[in-house]
């Protein structure tokens, strides 16, 4: 009992900070599968960056990129950088980019074989996705997913752009 | 400097840096098991608690990351196991010094290959100092720490390299871009070298070094990469110096549709470390994970062919063999053929996705796996698994159901595993699955020990989304148990029967 009494007590205080949801977005600077250097400072200066953690080895990872896939071309038109980010580790990354290309992602395929990217942005459970905006916020971010859960994902981007069009005045 | 000091010094800089403009986030998982033991007489029932808990604060170019780990089990053997792991981190471009536990792969894991594998409960880390820096396209690694790796395994954390060892490396990446016009085409080069002292050793041995290098070449959509690593150790047991060498060559090419990989493995005494350790996680190119002795003596290749001509068609296939040199053969025979005398896995998959209409996903499925020598005292197994998977999304909620067929040879016994599973989910809310498993014969009196005598077992799972950052799972049910594997590493893992509570939490 004691047991089953801490299971629920630790997770119950840390999850009190769970509604602080704008918190600000950690740099990195990483490599893609094509040996470019990514880094978060240069992606906002050209608009806000959405980032999906995956997996060779995570089903539904994969899935969801998949689900995402049809809407890379109008969030790509209104200036949102998408970035599936590979935390497979170095023995699995020769595949990354053959896998990335055979189901013809168009996203930004970033490699953190060595979890700095995962453990900045406290990832604990496959997929994890997050939206940032370009005043380096994370205004969104979603842990696992299920078939439907991309709905909200592309709501969100939308919004994003909506703002991003309001302030501009267009 | 003992567990609470560290915590507190930790807290002491955590709460200090609160007051300033810092970014504080993590993470948590919380794992409570009750499940039945049949070998305890008196209480027949056993609890598991494993907390884990992250703690990440960025202010500026610094940044501190805590971990706190906490095992608690009913049984009084093993005992608990807890640690605290701490890292403070300064980066600021073109220099990175870190201190307190890392993890690091020099090129893809010759020479040094210390990682976290989450998922499989297997964490080699290092503890000490490392400091990069990067200049005209290069980065320089130096590093020094003492390595600890902790294994779950029969239910119980342990630290399998409980010794003094002390691990000094370095590592040089250049990157050249040679053309960006029409085609992209990069060259990378590094070389690297590692030392392993033992700060106290019973009986002396020479200290172990481990050279190594690696060339690769990118044109635009084609990869190649060869890698080459040298092991001048002390020989095990009879003693004297020790050779060993190991060469992996990978390439792939990516076009949009299309995705090949394929890679060629040779290691004769390349593996470093100890009974059921590595410092050097020498790669395995079969997908379900395993190796045949982690570096010591293999050989093999692995092909993979990812075709997706219609976005509502995909189709993978996959050959993969590991296994034991076998001098009698010529070479290119010896990387593709498993004959009787040697030990190893061929691995073959075959995978078709196809999407009949946009809400609808059908995954047909064959793997076939031969193992000799591996899941002793069995010499050669044979396994054959046909699938189906089909998940139909209907709106507000989608359904997904599955059926697979495995058959097994053996050379004690011929039989079947058939499973049927389907789940019930709402996008944001839950997941309901219920699967059912059965074999098709009781296992021999010599496997009951190990596997019991179970020949079926059903299970519920419930996924709860609490928040989009809090997940719960609640498992009801049995677990056959079994061998499994994840980069060649393998553990037999206990048939289990009972409740599993999972919640995961992101802040």
């Amino acid at each position: 009992m004691k047991k089953l009494f801490l299971f629920f007590l630790v997770p119950l205080i840390f999850s009190l900070a769970d509604d602080a949801e704008v918190q600000a977005a950690p740099d990195f600077t990483l490599e893609d599968v094509d040996g470019n250097t990514v880094c978060l400072d240069s992606l906002l200066a050209d608009g806000p960056v959405f980032m999906s953690f995956w997996a060779l080895w995570c089903k539904m990872c994969i899935k969801e990129l998949d689900a995402l896939k049809p809407y890379y071309d109008e969030f790509d038109s209104l200036g949102i950088n998408l970035l599936a980010i590979s935390v497979d580790k170095a023995r699995s990354v020769p595949q990354v980019k053959p896998f990335a290309s055979s189901h013809k992602w168009k996203y930004v395929v970033v490699l953190d074989p060595e979890d700095i990217l995962r453990d900045l942005y406290s990832v604990q459970a496959m997929p994890s996705s997050f939206i940032i905006n370009q005043d380096k916020k994370i205004i969104f971010s979603h842990m696992g997913y299920k078939p439907g859960d991309e709905e909200l994902i592309i709501e969100k981007m939308r919004e994003l752009s909506d703002e991003g069009h309001d302030e501009s005045g267009e | 400097m003992n567990q609470a000091s560290k915590i507190l010094i930790f807290f002491c800089i955590f709460d200090f840096l609160v007051a300033a403009d810092i970014r504080i986030s993590g993470a948590n998982k919380a794992e409570y098991w009750v499940f039945v033991d049949e070998g305890l007489d008196s209480l027949n029932y056993k609890e598991h608690l494993t907390e884990k808990l992250k703690l990440s604060a960025s202010y500026d170019d610094i940044t501190l990351r805590g971990v706190f780990f906490f095992w608690d089990p009913s049984i009084a053997v093993p005992g608990s196991l807890q640690y605290f792991d701490f890292t403070a981190q300064y980066k600021k471009a073109p220099v990175s010094v870190l201190y307190g536990t890392y993890y690091t792969t020099f090129g893809r894991g010759l020479c040094l290959n210390q990682f976290l594998d989450e998922d499989f409960n297997n964490d080699n880390s290092l503890f000490g100092l490392k400091a990069d820096f990067e200049f005209y396209n290069s980065r320089l690694t130096l590093l020094t720490g003492k390595p600890r790796n902790i294994f779950f395994e029969e239910l119980a954390y342990s630290i399998k390299n409980d010794t003094t060892d002390q691990i000094r490396g370095a590592n040089l990446e250049t990157k050249i871009p040679i053309s960006k016009e029409r085609v992209n085409i990069v060259a990378a080069i590094a070389g690297r070298y590692v030392r392993i002292n033992r700060a106290s050793d019973i009986w002396p041995t020479a200290f172990t070094e481990l050279y190594g290098g690696n060339i690769g070449l990118t044109v635009g959509p084609w990869e190649g990469y060869f890698e080459y690593g040298q092991h001048m150790g002390t020989n095990p047991v009879i003693g004297g110096r020790l050779k060993g060498e190991g060469y992996l060559f990978t390439t792939g090419l990516a076009i949009p549709g299309l995705g090949v990989s394929c890679q060629y493995i040779d290691y004769e005494d390349i593996g470093f470390g100890g009974p059921g350790y590595r410092y050097n996680e020498p790669v395995t190119p079969i997908k379900s994970g395993v190796s045949v002795n982690r570096g010591i003596d293999e050989i093999g290749y692995g092909a993979t062919v990812i075709a997706s001509p219609f976005d509502f068609f995909s189709l993978e296939l996959s050959n993969n063999k590991i296994s034991t040199h076998d001098p009698s053969m010529e070479i290119f025979e010896e990387i593709v053929v498993l004959d009787d005398g040697m030990d190893g896995v061929l691995e073959q998959i075959a995978k078709l996705i196809t999407h009949p209409s946009y809400d609808m996903e059908i995954t047909a499925g064959f793997e076939r796996v031969i193992k000799q020598g591996i899941e002793l005292p069995i010499e050669k197994k044979t396994e054959t698994k046909p699938y189906l998977d089909v998940t139909y999304d209907f709106g507000a909620f989608f359904i997904e159901t599955g059926y697979e067929h495995t058959f097994v040879s053996s050379d004690t016994s011929d039989y079947y595993d058939h499973a049927i599973s389907f789940s019930l989910g709402r996008p944001e809310l839950f997941v309901l699955s219920v699967r059912y498993e059965r074999r098709s014969r009781t296992p021999p009196d010599w496997l009951i020990p190990k596997l019991g005598e179970e020949t079926s077992w059903p299970m519920v799972e419930l996924s709860l989304d609490l928040t989009r950052r809090n997940n719960l799972r609640i498992r009801v049910g049995a677990e056959k148990g079994g061998l499994i594997c994840s980069g060649g590493v393998c553990r037999f893992e206990e048939p289990f029967k009972g409740v599993k509570l999972v919640l995961t939490s992101m802040f």
